[in-house]
């Protein structure tokens, strides 16, 4: 019983350390992509303030953005997934928003891969979203982020105008938005 | 050591079931089968645009028989043939429509979406999609039909990614044959509509 239980016990270690690696590897990916990629920010000067970008710019890259953790949820109009999870997505920034403490620090975008910024728009009219939405009509998104599904939740943690590190990067919808938040909050060691 | 084997499997099992678990809001999306990039278009348009549209009576999803000319007099049509279920570009173009359905609305415009599909395949992938508020034709049998009359039919039986707009009329007001690896835009469809009043 002894051998069959250390190979079990090894072919677990293996799996485990595979699984690791591969997510480590993705990981670096995703860093060089994201801070590669230069979007077309939105327009609204409600959302511009939010993001602390100049009226000017029209492209921007995520590093730029004023926050220290931004919270970016990878979503299509044409997801039927990341329609029925809007509301959900939604919630998320209003509890965000409702943290005084956090809330100058921790922002939230939406990045509607593949989509131009009239699909962006029928998106944000459908469900009201109140978080700022970049499109990417140009699928620089879409062609460089590679290995997930929409929806998909990236927390960056952004210094000196760049994205430094991914705290938090999964595919699929999340149950409830309060717990989703703390996660991060926790995740990241943001106070 | 009985007990040191089970932990082992045990701690093998939650692995297991948590590798299981975790991707299940994308086993959906799993389901799509992805045939690779196929020749951009594979048939010769035997309709214009200003043309009468040839009319055509399809099953619906519904179990109810469709036509064109039911649309006479009361609605513009957007006619969107998509090539298969089950493949990426198409199980992103019409839950696109899904959400737009004001905006076609606004334009007294209804889709009609055809697929060479059998009704079954057709209810189960539009039941993963959330359900469409627009009629889903099958243009199984006779097979491709109404892909035919329009001359959208590809060699190899399904149809290629196309939107014909009909007025009210019933006249041909817009075709666009697409590359069928691609998803078209929205907003063309809808830029279309706006020419229509």
């Amino acid at each position: 019983m002894r051998i069959p239980a250390i190979m079990a016990g090894m072919g677990m270690a293996a799996l485990v350390l595979f699984s690791a690696a591969s997510t480590l590897e993705a990981r670096d990916d995703h860093l060089r992509a994201l801070n590669a990629l230069t979007l077309y920010a939105p327009e609204a000067a409600g959302d511009r303030e939010y993001l602390g970008l100049d009226d000017e710019e029209e492209k921007i890259s995520l590093g730029q953005i004023d926050a220290e953790i931004l919270i970016v949820e990878i979503f299509s109009m044409y997801c039927p997934h990341c329609q029925k999870h809007a509301p959900d997505a939604n919630k998320l920034f209003r509890v965000l928003d409702s943290r005084k403490d956090i809330r100058n620090k921790v922002k939230m975008i939406g990045i509607g891969v593949g989509n131009s910024r009239y699909e962006v728009g029928i998106f944000k009219d459908k469900y009201s979203s109140p978080f700022p939405m970049f499109d990417d009509r140009d699928s620089v998104a879409l062609s460089t982020i590679s290995g997930i599904y929409t929806p998909h939740y990236f927390a960056l943690r952004i210094r000196e105008g760049s994205i430094h590190e991914i705290v938090y990067s999964k595919s699929g919808a999340f149950p409830d938005a309060e717990a989703f938040l703390d996660m991060i909050v926790k995740e990241s060691g943001i106070k | 050591m009985k007990m040191t084997f089970r932990a082992a499997l045990l701690g093998g099992l939650i692995i297991l079931l948590g590798a299981a678990v975790a991707p299940t809001v994308m086993a959906r999306k799993d389901l799509i089968y992805d045939p690779g990039p196929l020749k951009a278009t594979d048939s010769l348009l035997k309709v214009r645009v200003g043309e009468q549209a040839p009319d055509f009576t399809l099953k619906s999803l519904s179990g109810k028989t469709v036509s064109l000319s039911d649309y006479r007099g009361k609605n513009t049509v957007v006619v969107s043939f998509i090539p298969a279920a089950w493949t990426p570009a198409c199980s992103d173009q019409w839950p696109g429509y899904n959400i737009a359905q004001d905006v076609f609305r606004k334009h007294n415009a209804v889709i009609l979406g055809i697929s060479t599909d059998n009704i079954p395949t057709l209810h189960a992938w539009t039941s993963q999609m959330g359900g469409l508020w627009f009629p889903v034709l099958s243009d199984f049998w006779p097979h491709g039909e109404a892909a035919a009359k329009y001359g959208v039919l590809r060699s190899d039986g399904m149809a290629d990614r196309t939107i014909i707009i009909v007025d009210k009329k019933g006249k041909i007001r817009y075709i666009a044959l697409h590359n069928i690896n691609k998803r078209p835009p929205l907003e063309e469809i809808i830029h279309e509509l706006e020419k229509i009043r």
